[in-house]
């Protein structure tokens, strides 16, 4: 290096630190210590590649949107938010160092969570070690809620388990005669497929309903013959899907194919995808259990599919209003408690957030100790091949009456 | 007893199936010991051809083989010919498993890129019929797959045994140095051999597309299972491939009833650790196997 170069690399070094020590100056000194003007820092990691790319993307999409809005009407708190959104592709060690340095290197002031029970339990546990309110909108299983999280909520109507809860009121509602007498389950083995059709299947078995095929399979399984034809020789009243999507699809088809008719059937996830009526051509009378819809009656519900679908050029689906739901949360306790800092104000989110309940685009939301929410989900039905609510938390929340048996298909 | 009789017909549907798809695969071990990864690759970009097919034109999936199998064919000869030739001798068929993976992924992420990672489906007029035999139902897409994969091993067949091409392609499977020396150009019979195997990833892919989901990393769920069977069946024995084909779906299907879908799919490699515990160069024909 020559003296010349020298001398301007030291020049520029030195240029530089002064510059640098001049804003931390300034906005330590002219705001205050509660931050002033400043946005408020949002941090996040989310699965943006990798399996889970998909849904959250999703989320992503549903954050935006609420970045939006809570800006557009003038921030929170009155200033504006800021999303630091990380992509962990997927990778459960990736989103503890996520969320390790977004809050202890970056020091945003709140965090969100990221997609699946797989990401949310790990960086929940460092959002509780480092005392940070955790609300997150995509972690139903029962795991999340057994690790003791002191911390963290979960940002839609219902765990899991109470995914079909409507459902099993409505089949003990119907007069004795009527009622499916048997019952066939076919589940993913996975976490949250498998815990949506065990939470109905227990409550069944208790109200003496029979279960007459019971079957598991694996999350990478493709052919559903052997396990359709065992369904529909067993021929139940009822048929029981706890399925993702490709699974669902594949296994009402096989099912369909073997003209097995039942009296009702309801397979969770599926049915709220786009591209499940493309993909099959008889789904009328076909339940699932759905946490969001478009039409659902909530105040703010309207504002929130009005700016997606301006912002993102369609209408949001389940993850993005998770999402979504995820910001109303934590921006309710913000505003109610005055503050949105690390340190002794996430203490009082959390508190707050346990004794409180927030009205959401999903519903009114409260929580248990464990951060599982008290509601419950809507169960939609096709029928003349659109989505009806048939059954909700309260009447007006209904779109059309139950069909029952379900029309062959 | 009526659901032993559901299983056996579904079971011989789907072996019937895997028994196309496991075709080609054999073949190009046996042309040109070449371990082809990127096979169900092409079987996935076939079902994504014939579903994109039927979206636009809203004819029949089958249909898209009009287009899928010549240029599947083309591709196939062309790979060979400007990628596999090249390899070293000594090296090839480890190095053929690199390549060979390299082209999986990129299949794989160019579906991604242009269909994302949702999956699909093709809605058909006739998807859910079904005929009924003796009391089992039998579904009228598997039935048409099922032909299909019938008619496209038989053709392989005739080609293999009646054409002067099957017969100077057998003379490269058998002795390469020996075909060279009664005046077969062995490089271009091979690229031919292999244009043929992948002809027969694009029938796969079609008949695929009819009755399942499909989306851009399921090949990886495939070449598992195809490989255990071309390896039950004996290497580079078309005849062994579809009776290990046959035989495994058949199983596979039976299993289900007592022991549940999870642990069913595990006789694929049951079968492969047996086979090469027992009988390495494979069950059925596999004379080839032994020079490895």
């Amino acid at each position: 290096m020559s003296r010349k170069t020298r001398v301007t690399v030291a020049a520029v070094a030195t240029a530089s630190a002064l510059v640098l020590t001049a804003c931390g100056g300034s906005s330590g000194e002219g705001e205050g210590g509660e931050g002033g003007d400043d946005p408020i820092q949002i941090g996040i990691s989310l699965p943006l590649s990798g399996d889970f790319a998909e849904p959250g993307m999703g989320v992503q999409r549903g954050y935006e949107t609420w970045a939006q809005v809570i800006n557009d009407n003038g921030g929170l708190l009155g200033r504006q938010v800021e999303l630091s959104i990380v992509d962990d592709a997927s990778d459960p060690a990736r989103v503890v160092s996520d969320y390790e340095s977004l809050i202890a290197q970056d020091q945003v002031d709140l965090v969100f969570g990221p997609f699946s029970t797989r990401l949310v339990v790990p960086a929940a546990r460092v959002a509780e070690e480092y005392g940070m309110l955790f609300v997150e909108p995509a972690g139903a299983a029962e795991e999340v809620f057994t690790n003791g999280f002191e911390n963290l909520f979960y940002a839609a109507p219902a765990v899991a388990e109470d995914h079909y809860n409507l459902l099993f009121e409505y089949i003990m509602a119907m007069p004795e005669g009527e009622r499916p007498e048997t019952v066939g389950f076919a589940s993913m083995d996975d976490p949250f497929a498998q815990g949506t059709a065990y939470g109905l299947r227990d409550q069944l078995v208790e109200a003496g309903v029979e279960v007459v095929v019971d079957e598991v399979y694996p999350p990478n399984a493709t052919d559903f013959d052997a396990i359709a034809a065992a369904i529909a020789n067993a021929d139940p009243d009822l048929v029981v899907g706890g399925t993702q999507y490709q699974d669902a699809v594949n296994l009402i088809i096989a099912l369909q194919q073997l003209d097995y008719q039942p009296r009702m059937a309801a397979f969770s996830t599926a049915p709220t995808n786009p591209e499940f009526p493309d993909a099959i051509s008889e789904v009328n009378g076909i339940l699932a259990p759905t946490g969001y819809s478009n039409d659902a009656p909530y105040p703010s519900n309207e504002e929130f599919v009005e700016a997606h679908t301006e912002l993102h050029g369609e209408a949001p689906q389940e993850d993005e209003a998770n999402a979504f739901t995820t910001g109303q949360v934590v921006a309710a306790a913000v505003e109610a408690v005055g503050c949105a800092e690390q340190g002794e104000c996430q203490q009082q989110l959390i508190d707050w957030l346990r004794e409180n309940t927030v009205d959401t685009v999903v519903g009114p939301l409260s929580w248990d100790e464990a951060g599982r929410p008290q509601s419950a989900h809507m169960i939609l039905q096709y029928i003349d091949d659109e989505i009806q609510i048939v059954l909700a938390d309260g009447d007006e929340g209904t779109q059309a009456d139950l069909v029952y048996p379900k029309p062959e298909w | 007893m009526a659901l032993v009789f559901q299983s056996v017909i579904l079971g011989l549907l789907q072996g019937g199936l895997y028994a196309l798809l496991a075709a080609g695969l054999t073949l190009y071990f046996g042309i040109m010991r070449v371990v082809m990864i990127a096979h169900a690759g092409f079987i996935v970009l076939g079902a994504y051809i014939a579903w994109r097919f039927t979206t636009i034109t809203g004819l029949d999936p089958m249909l898209s083989l009009v287009i899928t199998v010549p240029a599947f064919f083309l591709i196939g000869y062309a790979m060979q010919r400007f990628l596999i030739a090249r390899l070293k001798p000594s090296t090839l068929t480890m190095m053929s498993v690199l390549l060979t993976f390299a082209i999986a992924m990129i299949i794989e992420g160019l579906i991604g890129l242009l269909y994302s990672g949702t999956q699909r489906r093709i809605a058909l007029p006739y998807g859910t019929d079904s005929l009924n035999l003796f009391g089992a139902s039998v579904p009228v897409v598997q039935i048409i797959s099922f032909a299909l994969a019938a008619v496209s091993l038989f053709v392989l067949y005739l080609v293999m045994k009646k054409t002067r091409f099957g017969r100077a392609l057998r003379a490269t499977i058998q002795n390469p140095e020996a075909a060279q020396l009664v005046g077969i150009d062995t490089n271009r019979t091979a690229g031919l051999g292999f244009g043929i195997s992948l002809a027969t990833a694009a029938v796969g892919g079609a008949a695929l597309s009819l009755q399942a989901t499909i989306w851009p990393s399921l090949h990886w769920h495939w070449i598992g299972p195809l490989l255990a069977i071309i390896v039950v069946g004996g290497l580079g024995s078309i005849p062994g491939a579809a009776i290990a084909a046959v035989a495994l779906g058949l199983t596979q299907v039976l299993l289900e009833i007592p022991m549940g879908p999870t642990w069913a799919q595990t006789i694929f490699y049951a079968a492969l650790f047996l086979t090469l515990m027992v009988r390495p160069h494979g069950f059925f024909g596999g004379r080839l196997a032994q020079r490895f």
